[in-house]
């Protein structure tokens, strides 16, 4: 059941890679829907089935009932179920400002050379000019409090830009020490920036570092969707792609009506080599 | 205190000690009945010029048929405590209810864009838990909280929190300030007649939300008796010198779920989603909320009894929520 996946898409091989850095001895605050909490969920069916994760209405180690309804996945008997506590926002977010979350995992409409997140507006903020989105929502406080921060977005030059158009949680702000002199914990911060086609890190100066690549995706693409040139590892690894195993868990238990994955571009296992199903032969 | 940096919103008033004699010369401090219709409740206890909060949103257990109603009298003015919530304030500005909005994170269709292109709705910008905690000091008496967040973001120039030199370790750190809303309004699994009140399961912020505001409407899936509450006081979550009216209200967070007792319609949630980014949001209103006058004949004439029954029938986890 483990083998490599010979057909898959970009959003499954992303929430795959998140999934695999999840470990049951941390604990973690998770965006609710999308990416993050689907990774979270494929964890605890695969490697990790003791993993314990707070989503922002205060519930604490739920065992979720698969599948969720649209847009049920707080506040919610099916997603909170069997937990170990059920409290508030405020209570979550306590024990994140405490110390015990490790990890938060978030997704963005932007992100940029210091790790920092926009979910407010692209373009202009003034007048009400730009394209305006939700708002931080509990991001902000998962970016500021968990020790560090996995992001997750789309490989798009419009998505990673110099400086984002509006910081809406933080990353490094600009640079080492601002996170401290704007009053957030130290110690605290971005960690990692997952894509459908690479995974970013960060250097020691707090700058976005591309560290691995998808084995579909030569790194020269991965830099033509960048509006910025990042730091580059000395040496890019190439991410393994989804077992099967992984897939059948996350295609029957996770998102079976395919609200998250039914995005991506398919890739495809062609004469030993990866690529993707629409480039031609 | 010195004062590092500040945002530059517009913030609703800080004054705990007009809170503390509201309390005292407002809020019912004997056992009284307050049982009454919505309609009653919101002529009474909301008003135009009102900075409103409601707890959690209308998709999950939201006070939707008090959110209705509201929108069916035609508040003017509102200024929207706008945290963990989706098309609510959408409904609110679409309507022309709402003028202000503190936002954690609500849902941006077209209506709320235009507004603000227009000059019609103010935005100030915090996170969710900002805004809880903001209601958190206002339900604490004090004027103002510390937090380790929101620091370093673009939203704190938007907001009325400041980072000041911490006097106990030197340190920056952010201050949020208390929230006192006028109104607010929340949804819970039972109360009795005086406003005791029983909230199963997460929520966002219901207690500080009726702690921290002037006058408290709530609306109940079900009316129970005190002595049943007092059976087990550990799960009271509100008590009811902080409640000025009780609304049963069956299926009041319809189209979204109360845990333990109803799944989501999940076609009414897309249908109201739907509205929201497509624009076609008055022949919503006027489906959901003008053509009827109250939330039993909403239930009776729009949505159906088949329909309530399927969201019961879905509803399958019973564990945990004290039925």
């Amino acid at each position: 059941m483990s083998r490599p996946a010979t057909n898959f898409n970009e959003r499954e091989f992303t929430i795959c890679q998140v999934a695999r850095v999840v470990e049951e001895k941390y604990i973690y605050w998770v965006g609710a829907g999308g990416e993050p909490q689907s990774s979270v969920l494929l964890a605890k069916r695969t490697t990790a089935p003791n993993l314990q994760y707070f989503t922002e209405d205060g519930v604490i180690g739920p065992e979720a009932l698969l599948p969720l309804d649209p847009l049920m996945n707080m506040v919610n008997s099916f997603a909170n179920y069997r937990a170990i506590q059920w409290a508030t926002m405020n209570y979550v977010a306590d024990l994140a400002q405490l110390g015990y979350v490790d990890y938060g995992i978030l997704n963005t409409l932007q992100v940029d050379r210091y790790g920092n997140i926009n979910s407010n507006v692209v373009g202009r903020y003034a007048g009400g000019e730009g394209r305006r989105f939700g708002g931080p929502g509990g991001a902000d406080s998962i970016a500021a409090l968990a020790w560090r921060t996995i992001l997750v977005t789309d490989q798009h030059k419009r998505k990673f830009v110099e400086r984002v158009d509006f910081i809406s949680s933080p990353g490094f702000l600009d640079g080492p020490g601002a996170r401290e002199r704007h009053g957030l914990p130290p110690g605290t911060g971005p960690w990692r920036v997952y894509t459908p086609w690479a995974m970013f890190g960060y250097t020691k100066d707090c700058q976005l570092e591309l560290q691995a690549i998808a084995p579909y995706v030569p790194a020269e693409d991965v830099l033509a969707e960048m509006s910025f040139k990042p730091a580059i590892a000395a040496k890019l690894e190439v991410m393994d792609v989804p077992t099967e195993e992984e897939l059948t868990v996350l295609r029957t238990q996770i998102d079976v009506a395919g609200q998250v994955t039914d995005r991506g571009r398919w890739v495809e296992l062609s004469n030993g080599t990866y690529r993707f199903a629409d480039s031609g032969s | 205190m010195h004062i590092l940096e500040e945002g530059k919103g517009e913030y609703l008033k800080v004054d705990p000690d007009a809170y503390r004699a509201w309390a005292r010369d407002n809020k019912p401090h004997q056992m009284v009945s307050k049982l009454m219709s919505e309609k009653e409740a919101v002529e009474r206890f909301v008003h135009d010029g009102d900075y409103l909060a409601y707890d959690c949103d209308y998709f999950h257990r939201g006070p939707n048929s008090l959110i209705r109603e509201i929108i069916r009298q035609r508040k003017k003015n509102l200024w929207i405590c706008g945290k963990f919530t989706y098309v609510d304030c959408s409904l609110f500005v679409g309507s022309e209810c709402a003028d202000r909005i503190d936002v954690g994170f609500i849902g941006f269709g077209p209506w709320i864009s235009q507004a603000v292109r227009e000059k019609k709705v103010a935005i100030y910008e915090y996170s969710n838990a900002i805004m809880t905690l903001r209601l958190k000091a206002g339900a604490m008496g004090v004027p103002f909280i510390p937090a380790r967040s929101f620091g370093g973001t673009d939203g704190f120039k938007y907001s009325g929190c400041k980072i000041v030199e911490d006097p106990y370790t030197g340190r920056p750190v952010l201050i949020v300030p208390a929230l006192n809303p006028d109104a607010a309004i929340i949804h819970v699994h039972q109360a009795d007649e005086y406003g005791n009140a029983r909230v199963f399961g997460t929520g966002i912020t219901h207690q500080e939300c009726a702690l921290a505001s002037r006058r408290v409407i709530l609306s109940a899936e079900q009316i129970v008796s005190t002595d049943e509450l007092r059976r087990d006081p550990g799960r009271t979550s509100i008590p009811h010198f902080a409640v000025d009216a009780v609304v049963h209200a069956p299926f009041g967070a319809y189209p979204g779920t109360v845990q333990g007792y109803y799944a989501s319609d999940p076609a009414g949630v897309i249908e109201v989603m739907g509205a929201m980014y497509k624009g076609n949001f008055r022949n919503y209103l006027e489906k959901h909320i003008y053509s009827v006058s109250s939330h039993a004949e909403y239930l009776d004439k729009v949505v159906g009894a088949a329909k309530l029954a399927e969201m019961r029938r879905r509803e399958t986890i019973r564990e945990g929520y004290g039925i």
